[in-house]
């Protein structure tokens, strides 16, 4: 069992649309090398929290530490910078540029003080890494769906994360691409890098996380790994659903 | 070496600007006095066109240019006639002025998007244009605006000249003034075509949310581009005032300013340093023959190439050559390869 | 300072408040339910204007009938802006539509400036223009009585419209999902094009009342975009009684502001854009 510190630490998190909870006195930690997986049922508060650790959003209670450092208050690049990266579910490749451009702007964007070279270099890898070397000088806008998420994914790490948070990474792809995602997810996390991500597809996630964090309706509902969640009466009911399964909760 | 293969052929423009006027006085006489003051007007809507062009990499589609335009336009005209200095200070002083305005307006407004940041920048505008006529008249001049001195005063000598040269020696100074500030104009658009500057640009312009996730610091960004196009337009609102002789609130911040800037690289191409001056050559041919037969309501011209752009033309002229040229570029490539498999 | 000049500005202001309610109600109409802002939609108010002054001094028609003529004029006209132009930018990003709009708008306001010059006109010799009442030291003009009443009256009607008949709730449907819509086989271009027509026919309808009760330059419209643009923010979109208090605040405020302060007539423009800046940038310091 893995018993070091949190690299990710989550207090008391809650975000407020008007009179709307989306989030509610989440705490959960993150550890490093993990690859950490949060479920939950429609409207659960998934992406909000992820949004809130990205800077999207600012919370409305609460606070988020990377490293041992409070980022809640941060605006997104200072967290990119920190070595908070993500990688978008509706991919916007850059246009006008080429695969391996968009994959720079990470690159030499990312870390602050990076000269050209050594941007380019880590772009380099980046492609590589991710699969995309065949279509590095593409037309961004020419790609394929999984493509366009192998450059989310390198354009993200281009910008050399410690933690990388993937929303929803297997949306729309046909089974053998999401083979195809689900190995590169272990590679990424076998250079060194924790992962947290959002899934709705269940087997991906049995596969490929340490530990997962159930949420509904914007809180804490249960946490441990695929199995123990699984077996969770509470979660299995959050999932059937109840009487009155509202589908209109904010994401 | 890539800047250098940049630089030659705008050395080679300025060198071919620096000239035009001789060129024009040879072979065209007489009417080269007309030919020189339209020419004098395309080099300004180039300028308008490639500092607006500047602003809008970054997604900001600002309503605010004839705001900065106006503004360099009255701190030149003001110094001229309160300060004791050089009359040709007054047009960096506009440039600078004006950057300092820019960068207070784009402060403000960084969070605003799309129409809403449209609207604000032509509110501000409006608002500037009402300090000004409400500014003591012994200071700026009210409603009725003040009166500028020219830039060159030639000594000719009336017996050896005809008039008509006297008037094109008169105007060749602004024509050359104009030109440089072009050819300064262009570098600025070139800067921002550099890789660091054009990839954050354009991140944020697709997608500002993402490109800060990249690590892109979307404020200082945005404000530089608010600061490198008011600088240029500042300057020419400058010399503008001096070429024209007075400033008046009404004409210095009109809107139609802003429309010659934002309709000349949307027809010409945006995002391109070419698109903007291929756009201005062309309208200000058209505008020259709409200004005379139109009179008051000429910018319709303009409206209807917008309109006719943003419905067929989407990528302006140069984009849509390049789009059309490259497709033509691969598909040869493909053909070569199938006949050569 | 003369409570009876405060009580007369707050009477002005009220009336006046009716005529922005109705522009801006036919610019929320476009922004909902097609979902663009019609940075064009004060030249509808202009033209609305201008061919009631035509009608008046070349046909002598008065402004009562004119609303006749102009009103399908204007729908005509709206229809036909949609269809050529609009229609085809409907998938384009947003700002290709702003700017398209605001190229409708130049071309609209110039060819006016072309047709009718840019002096301001006046439709003279009409004796309801001269009638008016006065009680407790305030007065009011029976054109401006009438037109905040007639305003009123259209936008109740338009909101009323748009809960009990089948084309607006159409126009609900289609404005809060469009592919819904279109599935459910809502023809969705066409109801598309019935509200811009209809937004051009408010707004001309209102343009029909200004040129009674001031002298137009085809200049206005801009302004007027502006301002509804302004209300409709202010007001949130889809909500009919927030436009007629946003319409009531702006409309008050222009009022007391050329009554109270000095110069104020000159002013109370830029007041008023100062207004929107500022509020444009207090409510996007708010968000998230």
């Amino acid at each position: 069992m893995n018993t070091q510190p949190s690299i990710l630490h989550v207090e008391n998190l809650g975000k407020r649309f008007g009179g709307l909870a989306a989030v509610d006195e989440l705490s959960f930690g993150v550890k490093e090398h993990e690859i950490f997986a949060i479920i939950g049922p429609n409207g659960a508060g998934k992406t909000t929290t992820l949004n809130l650790l990205s800077g999207l959003l600012t919370p409305t209670t609460g606070t988020i530490t990377l490293k041992g450092q409070r980022i809640d208050r941060l605006p997104s690049f200072e967290r990119t910078h920190l070595g908070l990266g993500r990688a978008f579910q509706v991919v916007q490749p850059f246009p006008e540029m080429t695969v391996r451009e968009n994959v720079q702007v990470g690159a030499l964007f990312g870390t602050p003080g990076i000269d050209r070279a050594e941007a380019e270099r880590r772009a380099d890898e980046a492609i590589e890494r991710t699969g995309l070397a065949a279509f590095a000088e593409r037309d961004a806008e020419d790609l394929t769906l999984l493509q366009e998420k192998r450059l989310e994914i390198a354009r993200a790490l281009a910008t050399s994360p410690e933690v990388l948070l993937l929303d929803e990474v297997m949306a729309g792809l046909r089974p053998g691409e999401a083979r195809q995602a689900v190995q590169l997810v272990r590679d990424v996390r076998d250079t060194g890098v924790t992962i947290v991500f959002i899934e709705h597809v269940m087997p991906v996630v049995r596969d490929l996380a340490d530990r997962v964090l159930v949420m509904d309706h914007g809180r804490f509902l249960a946490e441990g790994s695929y199995a123990e969640v699984t077996a969770n009466p509470s979660v299995i009911e959050a999932y059937l659903g109840r009487e009155d399964d509202d589908e209109e909760a904010p994401q | 070496m890539k800047l250098l293969r940049d630089l030659l052929p705008i050395a080679a423009f300025a060198l071919f600007l620096w000239f035009l006027p001789d060129l024009l006085r040879a072979f065209a006489g007489r009417a080269s006095v007309s030919y020189l003051s339209l020419v004098t007007n395309g080099v300004g809507l180039a300028i308008l066109a490639l500092s607006w062009d500047i602003l809008a990499r970054t997604g900001q589609l600002s309503l605010a240019h004839a705001a900065f335009y106006g503004t360099g336009a009255y701190v030149t005209a003001i110094m001229a006639r309160h300060l004791d200095l050089p009359l040709w200070i007054g047009i960096p002083a506009g440039g600078l002025v004006a950057v300092i305005l820019a960068l207070g307006v784009g402060a403000v407004t960084l969070r605003l998007r799309g129409i809403y940041f449209a609207i604000a920048t032509l509110a501000f505008t409006e608002v500037l244009k009402s300090v000004f006529r409400h500014l003591p008249t012994p200071f700026a001049g009210g409603a009725a605006g003040i009166n500028v001195e020219p830039l060159f005063r030639p000594v000719f000598d009336a017996a050896t000249m005809e008039r008509w040269e006297i008037a094109f020696f008169r105007n060749e100074g602004y024509f050359l003034l104009y030109a440089l500030l072009l050819i300064i104009t262009i570098l600025l658009s070139l800067m921002t075509r550099r890789s660091r500057l054009r990839q954050a640009f354009t991140a944020i312009r697709t997608n500002e949310e993402v490109a800060a996730i990249m690590g892109v610091h979307p404020a200082r960004m945005k404000l530089l581009a608010f600061a490198l196009s008011s600088f240029a337009v500042g300057m020419l609102g400058a010399v503008h005032a001096h070429r024209v002789g007075s400033v008046v609130p009404e004409g210095s911040f009109s809107v139609e300013t802003t429309v010659l800037a934002l309709v000349t690289p949307i027809f010409g191409g945006l995002y391109t340093t070419l698109g903007p001056i291929v756009g201005a050559g062309m309208l200000a041919g058209i505008e020259e023959t709409l200004k005379r037969n139109l009179a008051d309501g000429y910018l319709i011209g303009y409206g209807v190439v917008l309109i006719l752009s943003i419905l067929f033309l989407p990528k302006g002229l140069v984009g849509t050559t390049r789009a059309w040229w490259s497709r033509r570029q691969s598909k040869s490539m493909d053909t070569a390869e199938e006949g050569s498999a | 300072m003369d409570p009876s000049l405060i009580l007369q500005a707050i009477v002005s202001g009220v009336l006046a408040s009716g005529l922005y309610a109705l522009v801006s109600v036919g610019l929320a109409l476009a922004i909902g339910v097609i979902g663009i802002v019609n940075f064009a939609h004060g030249e509808f108010f202009m033209i609305g204007a201008f061919l009631t002054y035509t009608l008046f001094v070349v046909f002598g028609i008065d402004p009562v009938l004119a609303v006749l003529f102009v009103a399908p004029a204007l729908f005509l006209l709206g229809a036909v802006l949609y269809r050529s132009t609009i229609q085809h930018v409907l998938s384009a990003p947003e700002l290709n539509q702003m700017l398209l709009t605001f190229g409708i708008g130049i071309v609209l306001q110039n060819l006016a400036l072309l047709i009718w010059g840019g002096d301001p006109v006046s439709i003279a010799g009409i004796e309801y223009r001269s009638v008016g009442y006065r009680f407790a030291g305030i007065s009011v003009g029976l054109v401006s009585l009438v037109s905040f009443a007639v305003s009123l009256a259209l936008v109740i009607g338009l909101n009323l419209a748009l809960t009990r008949t089948r084309l607006g709730r159409a126009m609900r449907a289609v404005a809060q999902n469009r592919t819904g819509a279109a599935l459910v086989g809502l023809e969705v271009n066409r109801v598309y094009l019935v509200a811009f027509a209809l937004s051009a026919l408010l707004a001309g309808i209102g343009g029909v009342m200004i040129a009674v009760i001031q002298s137009p330059t085809p200049t206005i419209g801009l302004a007027f975009t502006l301002k509804a643009f302004s209300i409709t923010v202010l007001a949130g979109l889809g909500n009919i009684r927030g436009i007629l208090a946003a319409s009531l605040v702006v409309a008050l405020s222009e009022s007391l502001v050329a009554t109270l302060v000095p110069n104020g007539g000159t002013l109370s423009n830029a007041v008023f854009f100062a207004i929107i800046f500022l509020a444009l940038v207090w409510r996007s310091r708010r968000t998230v």
